[in-house]
């Protein structure tokens, strides 16, 4: 991927994660020039994180990503969280209530846990596909700025590469920004320390013991299970593929100031869980063998603080995308959606700034604009509910730790989602409705494209498995569903462009119903689950079973007119 | 190519230079990056705080975040070298 470069580019886009390959690949998708400049040796090998990343980044994110089939380890159907009241006396409450309920599950995922390096070689190899030239192995060390706007980069061995826009995706430090004086370096109490380990275990192991959920843990800090909730974060344990990825992560500072010995907290930590927790003891321990250990900042809280996020996310000649804007969820701790926004943002007024000949300031504020704008980011940065858990701890309220678990992690969630993403959803139905019908492909073509990479015969994922060519009456059913949706949405796309308007103050207004009325709805929704749990099964394995075996050509994207 | 039995998963790929420094006319010794140091960088030596090796260092950036005194001069090593992983 090292091509030759050029000393002038319409677009330079540094770092290749998932906000910079994205954004690569709109500029270069529309005919810029584009240069990515990353710094690891491989794509993807300094990025750290454990990773489910929320379904709302697929479904309204960039389509390349929608409509490929990305390395996934696997589909996440929901969350299980375990609330340690008394660890030794075994006193742990468990909220599952925010979960894809069957037979939707695990085909109609949640999210999907993904290894960084893997995922963003990927989306790198995709933008390179299109046109962008990727170097690896170089370190931009400073921005050219000419009369306060940016034209161009500094490499490290001296050579100066010139652009019309520069897309700044370096990640959470922001070392450009801060060393240019655009953005200030962050506060440590907003600043979370991730401690990660990777255990190898066999699938048929994961499967059974973990399916598709994910575990949380929480508990008081006495315990010393978990990050502490006054200022820590939590644990996390995440099912991939032919393994599991555990994450404990805390900020490296309280409010006050205060700082702890972070490498014994740490130990104490995992120590304690792998040595009290009866179902990691019992269930896991003997069937793991740790094979990766690592640990990254990132920037959790940013969004909370009034000054830090009012921060600029552009100067002239520059954009500002992902981590490296501050742009990192506050409850589920994942900056991939917003990042996959951001670049996609970034990338079309890049675009339209380099047509308009004006990549001035003025210009590029409408990005800035319309990443304050965007609802699922502005949610995302904005939710309080894993920072109010220090009420809890402070208070030692047990029904207040209950609660902000359920308000972040379980059924209750949904409550606080909904408008931002209804909002979303209603934007992308003026565009074109039948982004519905890629969707329901997209979820086929993932848990197929999943099911054989890990699977006995994983040569060819794309390849159907069936030794006979007919069309199946179930594949059948598919295409033609797909077809009479794709003709009915188009048909009634006028009604559901005016639709998308009318509605939007209803949605508004399921701000607060949605809120009100859990009281009554949550519990029907826990019955639902628990019913379909045991009645489902069948339905479920028989949708599993087509989604694995069924042509891959009825789940392919349909070719459209991207915006 | 290095690789550590404490940290496995991981290797340090080439010679990455002084890219961490500690300016000693600013640092108080206070030992707040000894703290947050998990790879063990660090150390205090006559109230001062100083690199000790960065032979494991994972570029996190938590000593450069957590001096109050802005004495850690924290960039990225030179392109290419440094930790790598598949498992993040």
């Amino acid at each position: 991927m090292n091509d030759t470069i050029q000393s002038s580019y319409d677009v330079v886009v540094v770092g290749a994660g998932f906000g910079g390959t994205a954004a690569a690949h709109y500029t270069a998708r529309h005919g810029l020039s584009t240069l990515v400049i990353e710094r690891a040796e491989n794509i993807g090998e300094k990025i750290i994180s454990g990773l489910t990343i929320p379904i709302y980044g697929f479904l309204f994110g960039p389509g390349f990503i929608r409509d490929g089939a990305p390395p996934v380890e696997r589909p996440v159907d929901g969350i299980i969280n375990y609330i340690v009241i008394d660890i030794d006396r075994g006193d742990i409450a468990i909220d599952d209530t925010l979960r894809v309920p069957k037979p939707l599950a695990p085909i109609f995922a949640f999210g999907y846990n993904a290894y960084c390096a893997d995922f963003c070689q990927w989306q790198a190899d995709e933008a390179a596909r299109v046109g962008a030239t990727i170097i690896s192995g170089m370190v931009v060390s400073d921005l050219i700025i000419e009369d306060g706007v940016v034209r161009g980069v500094v490499l490290e061995d001296g050579r100066t590469i010139t652009a019309k826009i520069v897309i700044n995706a370096e990640g959470s430090q922001g070392l450009l920004s801060v060393k240019a004086g655009i953005r200030k370096k962050y506060p440590p109490r907003v600043i979370s320390l991730a401690d990660t380990y990777d255990y190898a275990m066999d699938k048929q192991d994961v499967d059974r013991i973990f399916g598709h959920s994910i575990r949380f843990l929480w508990g008081w800090d006495e315990q010393d299970l978990a990050p502490p909730l006054g200022y820590g974060n939590g644990l996390m344990v995440w099912p991939y593929g032919k393994s599991l990825h555990f994450m404990q992560d805390q900020c490296l500072a309280k409010d006050d100031g205060t700082v702890q010995n972070l490498k014994k907290r740490f130990e104490t930590y995992h120590e304690n869980v792998t040595g009290k927790l009866l179902w990691w003891k019992d269930d896991v321990e003997d069937k793991t063998e740790l094979r990766a250990h690592t640990w990254q900042c990132f920037e959790i809280f940013v969004g909370l603080d009034d000054e830090l996020r009012e921060m600029p996310l552009f100067t002239g000649g520059m954009l500002i995308i992902g981590d490296a804007a501050g742009l990192e969820s506050t409850e589920l701790c994942d900056g991939v959606p917003s990042a996959w926004f951001s670049a996609d943002i970034a990338g079309r007024v890049a675009t339209e700034a380099i047509e308009a000949g004006d990549v001035s300031g003025e210009f590029l504020s409408r990005y800035d604009r319309e990443i304050r704008n965007h609802p699922i980011i502005a949610w995302s940065i904005t939710a309080p509910h894993r920072y109010l858990l220090r009420h809890a701890q402070e208070s030692h309220d047990e029904k207040l730790l209950k609660k902000y678990v359920h308000n972040g992690w379980g059924f209750e969630a949904l409550a606080h989602t909904v408008v931002p993403l209804t909002l979303v959803f209603l934007r992308v139905l003026r565009q074109d409705p039948r982004i519905m019908t890629s969707w329901v492909r997209m979820y086929f073509r993932y848990y197929r494209h999943w099911h054989h990479t890990f699977s006995a015969d994983s040569s060819n994922p794309g390849k159907s498995l069936r030794d006979h060519e007919d069309q199946t009456i179930g594949e059948y059913i598919f295409s033609f569903l797909m077809w009479w949706t794709d003709l009915l949405l188009f048909v009634f796309w006028p009604f559901l462009w005016l639709m998308s308007y009318l509605l939007v103050p209803l949605v508004h207004l399921t701000k607060w119903t949605a809120g009100f009325f859990v009281w009554l709805y949550e519990p029907l929704w826990v019955r639902l689950l628990k019913w379909l749990d045991a009645k489902a099964v069948g339905l479920t394995d028989a949708l599993t079973r087509f989604a694995a075996n069924a042509n891959p050509d009825i789940f392919s994207a349909k070719k459209r007119r991207e915006p | 190519m290095r690789t550590s039995d404490s940290f496995p998963g991981v290797r340090w790929v080439g010679e990455s230079g002084a890219f961490i420094q500690v300016d000693t006319e600013k640092c108080t010794g206070c030992g707040r990056c000894l703290m947050v140091c998990l790879a063990g960088c660090f150390e205090v030596i006559e109230k001062k705080a100083r690199v000790r090796s960065l032979e494991w260092c994972m570029e996190c950036s938590a000593c450069w975040y957590i001096c109050p005194e802005n004495a850690v001069d924290f960039s990225w090593p030179r392109g290419g070298t440094g930790f790598h992983t598949r498992f993040g």
